[in-house]
């Protein structure tokens, strides 16, 4: 693979001796497979140069079958604004290059994104700081306007009162195809969400679709400094995003805290402190209910991809496995049937 | 008599994580291994399990079904006499029991969704005895295994 890369971006460095080094996969990333590598050359006027990059490559099968265009003129849109996300470098669609579509971006350095670290010293002090952060950016994502923007493109743009509905019935459909039981917690509460429907979003946002801790990159001074995994972004309800930071399944500290570092009192000050908006609690309940239908979605689909043989990726059937059932104690839960 | 499957799988997690885990240079190869670690534990629980689970609650949803019949008479959604007339599974393999109660949830989403259209106290009490069920299904999925 190092070869294959040296050579695709020989052109596009303007440079006949590139050179990758330091290819390693990196753990994580269930929907697309995530690379980081070192790239050094010498440019048109002789000077050595070097890069960190990161590459996101198509697997066989995932969790998600997402466009991995939408995925890149979100990053693109938002580089260089208040949202902090990586440089993107190239798109490429051609499966012949890689053995399956890709596109590279710069490697913002001397971060963190472990899910496991953040609730741990010496993180554990400047949480507070960084759920700030979070909620500020989720703010400015909410508020950033997108019209003009490569995302107009790539995405599909509801109405104000059609945004619920247009998530609702795209992720009832993956439900409905994907899953390989019944799931009859989870259409029950679709049934909920179809007779009880949110009032009209405040405006159409950007929504990144997958915002929580363990999607952004962060270091000991409290800082965020990318915000990653796009793959989900499209134009909806700003509550969808600060829902979906509240769901269960990101409770990493188990202590019943978003993200196991903020109560979700404090988030909520923060989005709307920061944004302008107001997370009614009705239509904010709302969302999270949607969350959990969403959520599930996304692991029936791996589920499916691995039992039908179209990959072997291991953290598929370990999602199944320990995230399905868990997924409809979560909604239960949100729903006042389970303590 | 041999180790149990269960016993044997935990004693491949157990392995893989004391002497496998630690010789692994990459950070992928290692959540690799922790992974498969992790999944030989929750599967070694399932296998013993699953069939009690399958036949248990494939008795209760075949009961809620039928007092759904009873309740909604000619309404009744055509799912749900439908799965009670299928033959129940030929043995006690867990694909056989699967299929079975993949059937009767099927029909009892059908049964549910048309108990809350339905007035009245009786079909309260069906509906209240159905997310019972729903809650205690999820209990008896539980893997205490689980990360």
């Amino acid at each position: 693979m190092e070869e294959a890369l040296a050579r695709y971006l020989a052109p596009r460095l303007e440079a006949a001796d590139v050179r990758v080094t330091n290819l390693l996969r990196i753990p994580g990333g269930a929907s697309r497979e995530t690379w980081m590598f070192d790239a050094e050359w010498t440019d048109p006027v002789g000077g050595r140069q070097s890069a960190p990059f990161v590459l996101r490559k198509d697997p066989p099968a995932s969790l998600l079958e997402t466009d991995r265009e939408a995925e890149y003129a979100f990053y693109s849109a938002f580089w260089g604004t208040d949202v902090p996300v990586p440089r993107m470098r190239w798109l490429e669609n051609d499966p012949s290059v890689l053995g399956g579509p890709f596109f590279i971006m710069d490697r913002i350095l001397g971060c963190e994104s472990a899910t496991a670290r953040i609730i741990a010293p010496p993180y554990t002090a400047v949480q507070p700081k960084i759920a700030e952060n979070m909620y500020r950016i989720l703010a400015a994502i909410a508020t950033f306007d997108w019209r003009g923007t490569g995302i107009e493109r790539v995405t599909h743009v509801p109405t104000p009162e059609t945004a619920w509905q247009h998530e609702l019935d795209h992720w009832e459909r993956i439900l409905d195809t994907e899953a390989m039981e019944p799931q009859p917690i989870m259409k029950a509460a679709i049934r909920w969400l179809r007779a009880n429907p949110p009032p009209p979003a405040q405006r159409i946002s950007v929504v990144h679709g997958d915002y929580r801790v363990g999607n952004f990159l962060y270091r000991e001074d409290g800082g965020i400094y990318g915000i990653v995994d796009w793959e989900m972004a499209h134009l909806g309800d700003p509550l969808e995003d600060l829902a979906w930071s509240f769901n269960q399944s990101w409770h990493w500290a188990k202590d019943g805290r978003p993200g196991g570092i903020v109560d979700r009192e404090t988030a909520i000050a923060h989005w709307e402190r920061y944004s302008g908006l107001r997370a009614d609690p009705a239509a904010l309940y709302w969302w999270e209910v949607f969350s959990h239908v969403k959520c599930q979605g996304i692991w029936v689909t791996g589920a499916r991809s691995f039992a039908e043989g179209r990959t072997n990726e291991l953290i598929l059937p370990l999602v199944a496995y320990s995230l399905i059932n868990a997924q409809d104690q979560y909604l239960l839960r949100t729903m006042g049937r389970l303590p | 008599m041999n180790p149990s499957p269960p016993r044997v799988l935990q004693g491949v997690a157990a392995n893989l994580l004391s002497e496998v885990l630690p010789r692994i240079p990459t950070p992928f190869g290692q959540q690799l291994v922790g992974i498969a670690a992790m999944l030989d534990m929750m599967v070694a629980e399932e296998f013993d399990r699953a069939a009690d689970r399958l036949v248990t609650e494939n008795r209760i949803v075949r009961e809620l079904l039928a007092a759904g019949r009873d309740l909604l008479g000619e309404s009744v959604p055509p799912s749900v006499p439908q799965a009670l007339a299928a033959p129940a599974a030929a043995s006690f393999r867990v694909s056989d029991l699967q299929r079975e109660n993949d059937l009767l949830r099927a029909a009892l989403i059908d049964l549910h969704a048309a108990v809350e259209r339905t007035p009245g106290d009786a079909a309260r009490d069906l509906d209240e005895r159905i997310w019972a069920e729903l809650v205690e299904s999820t209990r008896r999925r539980h893997l205490s295994a689980r990360p």
